[in-house]
């Protein structure tokens, strides 16, 4: 997962710890704690006698100035980017680094690595923010539970619902789905054969129909039968439209959802950040799926989306089939994205 | 993404009052545009490379006459960007198959019934294949978009094989002119899938292969679009979902990976929003500003006036004629005397006469010269009374005006070559200082 992030931010951590500690590497044994896996990877230049002399004077002590790293975090920058983090995300993130680094004290014998880790580590662990455990969140909750599916067109909120579904039936909840896309050609058929191959309760109307009547009915359907969650589908819609936002805030008011699930693809660009920010301003989030992650081995969009909204994300669907979507926790990818070397 | 524009928008300005072109302004400006056209998600790579093209152009290439650096520079950037969307995909009304391709969600399906239309609305007898046999209800909303349109629609939602299907339907509707096959969503790394792609493209002969892209598509849009392309060999890019706040810059990553143009923009969920490319409208979009086509055009008409001959002048050939062309210009830019105190003319005094023209005189004066013969324009000292006398009649003044325009053009021609005298720096100051005064709107 990940894994082209995963190479970026390695290298670019590498890049920081050259930067920070091309002075110091000479002078110092390599430090105690520094594990075999995270090396600063990059070739140090020989130090000048200069150099060797300044570490003397300076105590054997050195204070990370903006200029030891100013390069590297530019190429950082570029690389967050380059992984489809939205432009003021990745400012955002440069900024919290920067923070992280500069003017801090640093003793010889500690590891630059460790340093610049901390820094990185902390910068996406803001990001991303704390996962959301759903079965956890089902199980302290009054059922039925009713989640809300939102998100613009072509970002698979259908496959997500039935995927979902699938999860949480065989984590033993009982599920019903809601047709609620009565717009789009096919949507309700589509929604039909995948609950009737996972053997899920669907409600459904006509093409047409009000998707506020349907998902009605289907919250009547879940309290009377007493099942335990309510999947809600959505038809697509973009945030520009206010009139089809203003049918998804009749949804809401009507089915009054315990949690409304945005789901945005993993391939999104700098717009992500835009249509988060206005489903969340209009209709709410209180959590993200982010769809089509196998088709990008970058991650951007997950970071962009996170810190946009500041909720967290749920799910990663990462292929086609029902089975293909995992928990997001973000202590574990931010330790994947940065190596298992860090202590 | 609006303090993006008018962020670039300010380096623009920056770089109006500049006589010469500025390192600092157009790095500045290079480094905005890089911000605006990453935040549209245009591929990294490619915007680093055309600002590398900007900035090389901009600083070497040789300021245009009657153009201020502005619009030198602007006009550049334009050029770039149209180069990248430049190769126009071709259409024509003639029979052929199109193959459809695309990632998951990028909108495939609604687009086919939309070129559908487009082509049923120019005449032409079109029908459509559904080949994707893997998600479901596909073949539902294939048919049920056709059916509105009246246009046939093959495809069984019980197949699972995208090939067989494609086989049966070429023979089904071999009578249509136009025949769409849509296909499933896939990605690059489903080498199941792009062999299906492959094997449909060979089923078909395909006269085109379109690819359709989400206009929200980030940098994945190049790889994508390169293994495509290097499986089908992708002839046209669609942008879906235009309608939303997305720029669209992943298709154009797109187009310079496959080496294609663009041929459709859908925006809208009806069948009727499909629009051909315009790529004015899309570059104006992509930078977020809506005024560049205009200044554009502005440029490469301020190139196309007469040129004062500045170089005459200086030598001291300054003929009413050139007075002429400078009235013209100089009535464009406000009154004289602002624009005289402009100059940086040091300690050299102008005779108070010169600002004493008002803009309504220089009219006047304009009125006057042309009721004058080429040959009194070339050389006012052939001006008698006689002259003046025919030169006021022509342009119903009186004989008075004349000897007034004729005085004020003695004392234009003095200063003149007071400025050229006035220090080393003098002449090469004044053209500066010309190309200064163009620059102002």
């Amino acid at each position: 997962m990940f894994s082209g992030l995963r190479e970026r931010l390695q290298a670019a951590r590498n890049r920081l710890a050259g930067s920070i500690g091309a002075a110091a590497e000479a002078a110092s044994p390599a430090p105690a704690e520094q594990t075999p896996l995270s090396p600063p990877a990059t070739p140090q230049k020989n130090p000048t006698l200069a150099e060797k002399v300044k570490i003397l004077v300076i105590d054997r002590e050195l204070i990370v100035s903006e200029k030891n790293v100013a390069e590297a975090l530019d190429e950082l920058e570029m690389t967050l980017l380059e992984s489809d983090v939205a432009l003021p995300v990745a400012d955002a993130i440069i900024a919290d680094i920067r923070a992280g680094l500069v003017g801090k004290h640093r003793k010889i014998g500690e590891s630059v690595d460790a340093l610049v880790m901390r820094a990185l580590k902390t910068a996406l662990l803001n990001v991303l923010g704390k996962g959301l455990d759903l079965p956890a969140y089902i199980r302290s909750h009054d059922r039925p539970v009713k989640i809300l599916f939102t998100g613009v067109n072509g970002t698979g909120k259908t496959t997500t619902v039935a995927k979902i579904g699938a999860y949480l039936k065989n984590q033993g909840f009982s599920v019903v789905i809601g047709a609620g896309d009565t717009y789009r050609a096919g949507a309700i058929e589509q929604i039909g054969v995948h609950a009737e191959r996972l053997g899920i309760k669907i409600i459904e109307h006509q093409t047409g129909a009000d998707p506020s009547a349907v998902l009605f009915d289907t919250v009547q359907y879940a309290v009377s039968h007493k099942i335990d969650v309510v999947l809600a589908d959505t038809a697509g819609r973009f945030h520009t439209k206010a009139n089809l936002m203003s049918q998804l805030d009749k949804i809401r008011r009507v089915m009054k959802p315990d949690l409304i699930i945005y789901v945005d693809e993993a391939v999104a660009g700098n717009d992500a950040v835009v249509r988060a920010a206005e489903f969340d301003r209009t209709v709410g989030a209180d959590a993200i799926v982010l769809t089509k992650a196998d088709m990008d081995s970058r991650g951007g969009a997950a970071i962009s989306i996170a810190h946009t909204i500041g909720k967290p994300l749920l799910f990663l669907g990462t292929g086609q089939a029902y089975e293909d979507i995992m928990p997001f926790e973000p202590g574990a990818v931010v330790e994947e994205l940065l190596g298992s070397g860090f202590s | 993404m609006d303090t993006l524009s008018s962020s670039l928008k300010d380096a623009l300005k920056k770089l109006a009052g500049k006589a010469v072109v500025d390192r600092a302004a157009v790095d500045e400006l290079v480094k905005n545009l890089q911000r605006a056209l990453i935040s549209a998600d245009v591929n990294v790579k490619l915007v680093m490379d055309l600002s590398k093209a900007i900035r090389t152009r901009s600083l070497d290439e040789e300021l245009p006459k009657n153009t201020n650096v502005r619009e030198h520079v602007l006009r550049i950037v334009y050029q770039e960007l149209v180069r990248l969307v430049y190769a126009t995909a071709d259409l024509k009304l003639e029979p052929q198959v199109i193959l459809m391709a695309g990632l998951q969600g990028s909108g495939k399906t609604t687009t086919t019934a939309k070129i559908a239309r487009y082509f049923q609305k120019k005449g032409m007898k079109v029908g459509v294949i559904c080949a994707d046999t893997f998600r479901p209800g596909a073949y539902g909303q294939l048919s049920t978009l056709c059916a509105k349109i009246n246009v046939p629609c093959f495809g069984d939602p019980k197949a699972t094989d995208a090939r067989k299907i494609v086989r049966e339907g070429l023979v089904a509707i071999k009578d249509l002119e136009v025949i769409i096959v849509d296909t499933q969503g896939r990605h690059a790394l489903e080498p199941d899938l792009i062999q299906e792609i492959i094997d449909l493209n060979a089923i078909t002969k395909a006269t085109h292969r379109w690819l359709v892209i989400d206009a929200a598509l980030g940098q994945q849009a190049s790889e994508q679009a390169r293994r495509f392309h290097e499986a089908i060999g992708i002839d046209g890019v669609i942008i879906t979902k235009m309608d939303g706040t997305a720029k669209g810059g992943g298709a154009l990553s797109a187009v310079a990976e496959t080496k294609s143009g663009i041929v459709f923009i859908g925006a809208g969920e009806t069948i009727e929003n499909l629009e051909r490319f315009d790529a004015n409208g899309f570059i104006s979009r992509l930078l977020g500003m809506g005024d560049l086509q205009a200044l554009y055009e502005k440029v490469q008409e301020a190139q196309m006036a007469e040129e004062v001959d500045m170089e005459a002048m200086m030598k001291g050939h300054f003929t009413l004629r050139d007075m002429y062309k400078q009235l013209e210009a100089l009535n464009k830019m406000g009154p004289l005397k602002q624009i005289m105190s402009m100059l940086p003319m040091g300690n050299m005094q102008l005779p108070e006469g010169v600002y004493d023209v008002t803009s309504t005189k220089m009219v006047r004066y304009r009125i006057l010269m042309d009721s004058m013969t080429p040959k009194e324009l070339d050389d006012p000292g052939l001006i008698n009374s006689s002259r003046m006398q025919r030169i006021a009649r022509g342009a119903g003044g009186t004989p008075e005006e004349v000897r007034e325009l004729l005085k004020y053009y003695k004392m234009m021609h003095k200063t003149l070559k007071g400025l050229r005298g006035a220090g080393g720096g003098g002449k090469f100051n004044m053209q500066r200082l010309m190309k200064r005064f163009s620059g102002m709107q």
